[in-house]
């Protein structure tokens, strides 16, 4: 469905000098700098995937996805989507994609939702019996009719973020971009935009591509994850092998049944100490849980206790920081 | 076509929103009108016969001149443009299957048809009952006078969609449109007839594409203009209309290029 080799985007920037006659000079001779944005990465997503894409700001994320929507072009590398280039084909791929920019609405400000949805049909030259059929669909998912005599203006986060999806699928498109599209929104409306973002990948069969900053939409919703870091992609598979190979760090929690010093067992290190209650981190290569259950158990009267997984955010955590700065390309 | 239509559709929800700015701009031609008339009744008084045509063909020409301004005066695209590309809208207008030239002439065309149901047409039913606006010189007069006035705003079109990629390029937009707008209503023969202005000031007016807007279809509807001198003055819009189409649509090819290259 999508099929990304080496690409690379590069921005110029004019080069700013500073104070007044710096400002002169820019507008006779400008300097130029290049920041690359995306760092020859590679991917494909095979249709009917919902593949999560992370990565912290200013990573490479929009970038990549605004070529993929062929509103920029590459420098270098090839992207095929669904058969087209993107860029050499913009119509003809607007039609066969649909698009969320969190950030950015695509419906008209001042009218009804419903009359944005109009017009979206006859821009993309939806069939009136393909229209009714979608909105009777996105008002059962969506209660899209709770909303849709509202001026866009008007609407809460949420339920533009509804209307927006709304109107990217209308013309059933094969493909979805979701670009941010729980920034800001509060956690019923975030469940219930997962939901719906699932149904329409196992049910309409869309192949999606979700950018977050929220890892319970990774862990809830994607079955693949990506994670691009200073423009490149640092990791490509699914999040049980992600937790494998980078969740190792372990923390059992005990409660004792009468307040202890703080003390060290072998292959762990206490890290927070609270009433009756101590956290031991451990890695789970090094030592298991029962083994240092059975060492503290020897010494101490225990109460209860729990092992507790790293979260997800911390393992990401662990691999943006695990990338060495100079993956940044200073630019030539 | 249809597109058209949704367009027209969607800017009469706005104008529904925004009552207090058509109410405006209603009064303002009403008093515009108002005021045109009594200027030439004054002037006439004073020197009958200097104007070149009677006082019933000037007053027409200058009540109709009002009456159309909402066909051309619009939020322009020029603003819409520079709005977009600032906020970085525009990458959700690439993100339409639309060509971008064509999805504002038609965002402006059915703004356009909506101005001219709600305001226009009123606004010359108005001129003919109280401000003295007579009925086209001729009826082949009318529908000459209705295709140039179409000329005239697609050559109107074009102007704001050429100023709009200019800005962009610039990034200034209120000064350009500002001397825009004067260059306009002084050369386009909407406050004066230009076979009042002298020698080379008239060649200058009859030059510029302004004159498409207003003096060609307003004389054309006295009889000011008729049978074969009409061919050279819908020629000139035609020529101007191809011009300006070229050379908007080429400058924008540029401006479009460098956002797709630098996103904006």
């Amino acid at each position: 469905m999508i099929k990304v080799e080496h690409l690379t985007k590069d921005y110029q920037r004019v080069k700013r000098r500073e104070g007044f006659l710096g400002g002169l000079r820019t507008l006779f001779s400008a300097e130029y700098e290049t920041t690359r944005a995306v760092d020859d990465i590679s991917f494909h997503i095979k249709e009917g995937e919902l593949v999560g894409y992370i990565g912290p700001n200013g990573a490479g994320k929009s970038t990549s996805i605004k070529m993929l929507c062929g509103i920029l072009v590459p420098t270098s590398g090839q992207i095929e989507v669904n058969g087209l280039i993107p860029h050499k084909n913009r119509m003809e791929n607007a039609r066969q994609i649909g698009a969320v920019f969190g950030q950015k609405t695509q419906l008209w400000w001042d009218v009804p939702v419903i009359e944005s949805l109009r017009l979206f049909r006859d821009i993309y030259k939806v069939p009136e019996t393909q229209f009714k059929h979608n909105l009777n669909l996105f008002n059962d998912l969506l209660d899209l009719h709770e909303f849709q005599n509202t001026p866009v203006r008007q609407l809460s986060l949420g339920q533009r973020m509804r209307a927006d999806m709304a109107a990217a699928l209308l013309h059933n498109p094969r493909l979805l971009f979701l670009d941010e599209p729980m920034i800001g929104v509060d956690v019923v409306a975030k469940d219930r935009l997962r939901t719906f973002i699932q149904q329409i990948n196992r049910e309409q069969k869309v192949t999606i591509l979700l950018t977050t900053h929220d890892m319970g939409d990774i862990e809830k919703v994607c079955s693949r994850i990506m994670i691009i870091d200073h423009g490149r992609i640092v990791y490509d598979g699914n999040i049980d092998q992600m937790r494998a190979k980078y969740g190792t760090q372990r923390t059992l929690v005990v409660e004792f049944e009468e307040p202890i010093a703080d003390f060290d067992a072998p292959h762990a290190t206490l890290v927070k100490s609270e009433g009756r209650k101590k956290w031991f981190a451990f890695n789970r290569f090094e030592t298991s849980p029962s083994t240092l259950i059975t060492y503290i158990g020897a010494h101490f009267p225990i109460l209860d206790l729990a092992v507790e997984e790293p979260e997800i955010e911390a393992i990401v955590r662990t691999i943006y920081q695990g990338q060495p700065g100079d993956g940044r390309q200073s630019g030539s | 076509m249809k597109v058209f239509w949704a367009f027209a559709r969607q800017s009469f929800h706005s104008m529904a929103i925004y009552r207090f700015d058509f109410w405006l701009r209603v009064s303002t031609i009403l008093l515009l009108m108002y005021s045109v008339r009594w200027v030439w009744i004054t002037l006439y008084t004073q020197r009958p016969g200097a104007f070149g045509v009677n006082l019933e063909q000037m007053v027409t020409y200058g009540v109709l001149s009002m009456a159309i301004e909402n066909l051309f005066y619009s939020f322009g695209v020029q603003y819409y443009m520079s709005q977009q590309v600032r906020s970085g809208a525009i990458d959700v207008d690439l993100l339409k299957p639309l060509d971008f030239h064509f999805h504002m002439l038609a965002r402006n065309t059915g703004q356009m048809l909506f101005r001219l149901f709600i305001m226009i047409l009123p606004a010359m039913l108005c001129g003919y009952f109280f401000f003295g606006l007579q009925p086209p010189a001729t009826l082949l007069a009318g529908f000459q006078f209705a295709f140039a006035l179409l000329l005239g705003y697609l050559v109107g079109f074009h102007l704001e969609f050429l100023l709009g990629s200019i800005a962009l390029v610039t990034l200034e937009i209120h000064s350009i449109d500002w001397a825009f707008n004067a260059l306009l209503r002084f050369f386009s023969g909407q406050f004066v007839p230009l076979w009042l202005f002298p020698g080379v000031l008239g060649t200058l007016a009859a030059l510029l594409p302004f004159r498409s807007l207003f003096a060609i279809p307003l004389s054309i509807y006295i009889g000011a203009l008729s049978g074969d001198a009409i061919i050279p003055a819908i020629s000139l819009q035609l020529f101007w209309l191809a011009a300006l189409a070229l050379i908007s649509r080429w400058l924008w090819g540029r401006v479009q290029a460098r956002i797709v290259s630098q996103g904006g």
